[in-house]
């Protein structure tokens, strides 16, 4: 069933200057860098006219995590309007070139996992090399604290095409893996890939790129625009043809299915049923057990987990439907956490002047964590695991992995060790 | 999968009563809401009836004689279907809850409070938190109503011009406080926050005990504190020697997210789920019960499936129900018959102040005894839809000062109904 979609610009006059986004603001609750959401959004917007220099230059430190969204009773969609003004930004040239170069390095992850693949240990031990992490730092302004992810040894297609395809698949779907997934993490995509095939799917990872989610929330909006073409071109005939197309991800699904035609006002045919085709991989599941073809003869995982929903995940707004899957699980006990956001936000965390607020706004996300005392995290985005085991030291995996295990699949990376693989 | 018994939609006072009764009462209960609700906004007290009859000269000083004349007088009002005996209940039901998260609501149907608002008129309100009650304007010990420079949404001048003009002994002192010199922005989250912390406190007592003279109480804007409200006021109290209370300001109101917050967690605790950023957009129906309501997700709509469904969306304020350019009101999610006057001339009477009130705020929907939305024959248009809270017609909660009291009341109502029906079942 389609939306109707209003313009992020026509919400602006929904505001009726409640406050309530600032309220549930997690980025105002930490620092006077960032007034709210009300202020840089519908109140700032109306001073922000082509020719004429942004009003307040302190809408960068909106980390994008949309929890003014979902928290606002009029429909103003302020983080949108946030992160068209930082593209204004952009292109009116207010930030330093040294900025620039520092926010495409972090928001090109494709090349740089591209480049930095085919030397993966030499990138891995300069990436954790403290002297090349305090130049990152003074130079480029990456903190040298920031939970940079390693390259994997080998890549998740690389891995995929030598995977034997399963025979008496009755269905088909497409998997999008993303950059992490690919480069950092292949093992969530491994997870994936079993749990559709133990659900009688033959899964076709075609050709993809980032989803330019990291430009999109760096304002650099024409390299977004890119990617996102390229995306509706390669992944439009799976659409077409009726294939569902599912992420582990919930960032790249999120900007698939929202981020990219809204904020840069991508609504052709293609890029629509692109969108109404892509689901998160929980979501995917779970509509298979409303129509009664999820496979639920779960073996027990007897584990104890703080599962945090990220914020990205909550902007696409369906609830929690990895916890209504993790229940399935026999011997698995998730509590269930509160807390708004981790700080990370994608890139937003990484940057040398936004490291403090970033660890800030996630400080009650780690002392659940702490207090819990659990062994491990689940949570479904990437760079909210890393950010939650580079603060707690508690390790952290894509609720698929553990969906997996319960299918039987031997534990990987760290559920083995807690599992025993 | 999770087996949903009650969707409740909207996160107002209505709504989160609703789904914390129909939660204690066992069932498994989800609540929608597009955002955050009218708590927000709120005052933090539970106005029962300020205002009765409507051109009576005083505030009603007993709710409880008020409301069996109006029940009398109005037999729609949504009072007089809850009933003055579960009326009551309502209130004890909240006073506990609240008393439980350490948090006392103080007050009875038998007596109105008269405390102060925030641009110093005489507030009538039947339960106030423990931070308002030594406002009480019916006492006569001197007051300083206290204000922070730099914080914009209060004004203790106001506030205290405004009480000496009605014979209240009050003065004013603003505070400028090293702690908020440096900051950009000072909100009422903010200042909370601040409130929770001993050396801000301190540092405001220090400020403010030289400036107090004979006054006997101190009034603070609704700032102190998000969680711990009462040890907050208690420990000021021992650091100036005298009586604290709290006034209500400008939005985002404290006191009111204090409410919210022990009602979401409420729900929280019985297994509920409260979710928001999911407007209620459409709702499907088949044999007089509906089967599934729609919510606005990310590229497309999600579904709802439950045995009985509660709106509790608002009236034209909150949103629930709408005008059409041509002076229709259309109740936005079901398209459900809404009473009131349907053409834009019939809306209002030409005297602006009349006491006899203007048609179109006591427009919305009629309902049955169970509170089911009923079409003009008096039928119920399903058979598991249930409305609670100011979306109802035949009140005028704003003239009344009736607005929470309402909300309360019929939120209980329902949920306590829908709890009823589970045990039943089982």
């Amino acid at each position: 069933m389609g939306v109707q979609v209003q313009p992020v610009e026509v919400t602006l006059d929904n505001c009726i200057k409640c406050n309530i986004c600032v309220t549930a603001c997690p980025v105002t609750a930490v620092t006077d860098r960032f007034p709210g959401p009300k202020y840089e959004g519908p109140q700032a917007a109306r001073f922000r006219h082509a020719g004429q220099p942004s009003p307040d230059l302190s809408v960068d430190y909106c980390s994008g995590c949309r929890v003014c969204n979902m928290v606002c009773p009029t429909g103003v969609k302020i983080a949108e309007i946030n992160a068209r003004a930082r593209a204004f930004m952009v292109e009116r040239g207010a930030f330093s070139w040294r900025a620039r170069l520092r926010n495409n390095l972090l928001a090109r992850s494709e090349t740089i996992g591209k480049l930095g693949h085919p030397v993966a240990p030499l990138a891995n031990a300069l990436l954790n090399n403290p002297l090349a992490r305090w130049a990152a730092h003074v130079v480029l302004g990456i903190d040298r604290r920031a939970p940079l992810p390693r390259l994997a040894p080998q890549r998740f297609t690389a891995w995929f095409q030598a995977h034997p395809k399963p025979s008496g698949a009755t269905r088909q779907v497409v998997y999008f893996h993303g950059c992490s997934t690919e480069y950092y993490e292949p093992r969530v995509g491994r997870a994936a890939v079993r749990v559709l095939e133990a659900n009688g799917f033959q899964v076709i990872v075609p050709p993809q790129n980032c989803c330019g989610l990291p430009l999109l929330s760096n304002g650099e909006f024409g390299a977004a625009r890119a990617y996102h073409r390229s995306n509706v071109r390669k992944l439009v005939t799976f659409a077409r043809q009726g294939h569902a197309i599912v992420g582990t991800s919930t960032s790249c699904t999120l900007t698939l299915k929202e981020e990219a035609p809204e904020l840069l006002d991508a609504y052709d045919e293609e890029a629509r049923l692109l969108a109404e085709h892509t689901f998160d991989l929980n979501e995917f599941l779970l509509t298979l057990a409303e129509e009664g073809t999820l496979r639920t003869d779960f073996q027990p995982v007897p584990l104890t987990a703080v599962y945090h929903p990220p914020c990205q995940y909550r902007a696409h707004r369906l609830g929690f439907p990895a916890v209504e899957l993790l229940q399935l699980v026999p011997d698995l006990h998730i509590s269930v956490s509160q807390v708004a956001c981790c700080g990370i936000a994608g890139t937003y965390g990484f940057k040398r002047e936004k490291y403090e607020i970033a660890m800030q706004v996630g400080r009650p996300l780690f002392d659940l964590v702490r207090q819990e005392g659990v062994p491990i995290v689940i949570c479904d985005s990437e760079t909210c695991r890393w950010q939650i085991t580079h603060a707690t030291g508690v390790p952290a995996v894509h609720p698929v992995e553990v969906l997996a295990v319960a299918y039987g699949h031997p534990p990987e990376g760290p559920l083995a060790s807690l599992l025993g693989g | 999968m999770t087996q949903v018994e009650v969707l409740v939609i909207g996160a107002g006072l209505a709504g989160l009563v609703t789904a914390w009764q129909a939660a204690q009462g066992g069932r498994k209960v989800r609540l929608v809401a597009k955002g955050w609700g009218a708590l927000f906004w709120h005052a933090g007290c539970v106005d029962v009836l300020g205002y009765y009859p409507l051109d009576a000269a005083n505030a009603v000083s007993s709710p409880r004689q008020a409301l069996a004349q109006l029940v009398r007088e109005h037999p729609r009002h949504p009072y007089a279907l809850v009933g003055i005996e579960r009326i009551e209940a309502a209130l004890s039901a909240l006073q506990t809850l609240c008393e439980a998260a350490n948090y006392p609501l103080h007050g009875s149907l038998d007596h109105n409070w008269l405390l102060p608002s925030a641009v110093g008129a005489f507030r009538p309100t039947c339960l106030a938190p423990e931070t308002m009650t030594a406002g009480d304007l019916t006492r006569r010990e001197p007051m300083v109503i206290v204000g922070f420079e730099h914080f914009r949404d209060f004004y203790p001048e106001l506030v205290a011009d405004n009480l000496l003009e009605q014979e209240v002994l009050a003065r004013s002192v603003r505070l400028d406080l090293p702690a908020l010199r440096d900051r950009r922005f000072v909100t009422a989250p903010l200042l909370a926050d601040l409130f929770e912390r001993a050396d801000f406190r301190q540092q405001v007592a220090e400020a403010l005990r030289p400036k107090l003279g004979s006054a006997a109480r101190v009034g603070f804007p609704a700032v102190l504190g998000l969680r711990r409200a009462v040890e907050v006021k208690r420990d000021l109290e021992a650091m100036l020697g005298r009586e604290v209370f709290e006034i209500p300001s400008l939005p985002p109101s404290v006191p009111g997210m204090r409410l919210h917050n022990i009602l979401v967690e409420a729900i929280q605790r019985q297994g509920g789920e409260v979710l928001t950023g999911m407007e209620a957009v459409r709702a499907d129906a088949a044999n007089g019960q509906v089967q599934t309501v729609w919510t606005e997700a990310a590229a497309r709509l999600k579904p709802h499936r439950a045995r009985t469904f509660v709106l509790a969306t608002g009236g034209l304020l909150g949103g629930g129900i709408v005008a059409e350019p041509d002076g229709t009101l259309r109740e936005v999610i079901f398209g459900l018959p809404v009473e009131g006057p349907h053409e834009r001339v019939q809306w209002f009477r030409l005297d602006f102040l009349t006491p006899a009130g203007h048609p179109v705020y006591s427009s919305g929907l009629a309902v049955d005894e169970h509170f089911r939305p009923v079409d003009a024959d008096g039928a119920p248009v399903y058979t598991n839809l249930f409305a609670a809270g100011t979306t109802l017609a035949g009140g005028e909660v704003v003239r009344e000062r009736s607005f929470d009291g309402v909300a309360l009341a019929t939120g209980y109502a329902v949920g306590t109904q829908l709890a009823a029906q589970a045990q039943e079942a089982a």
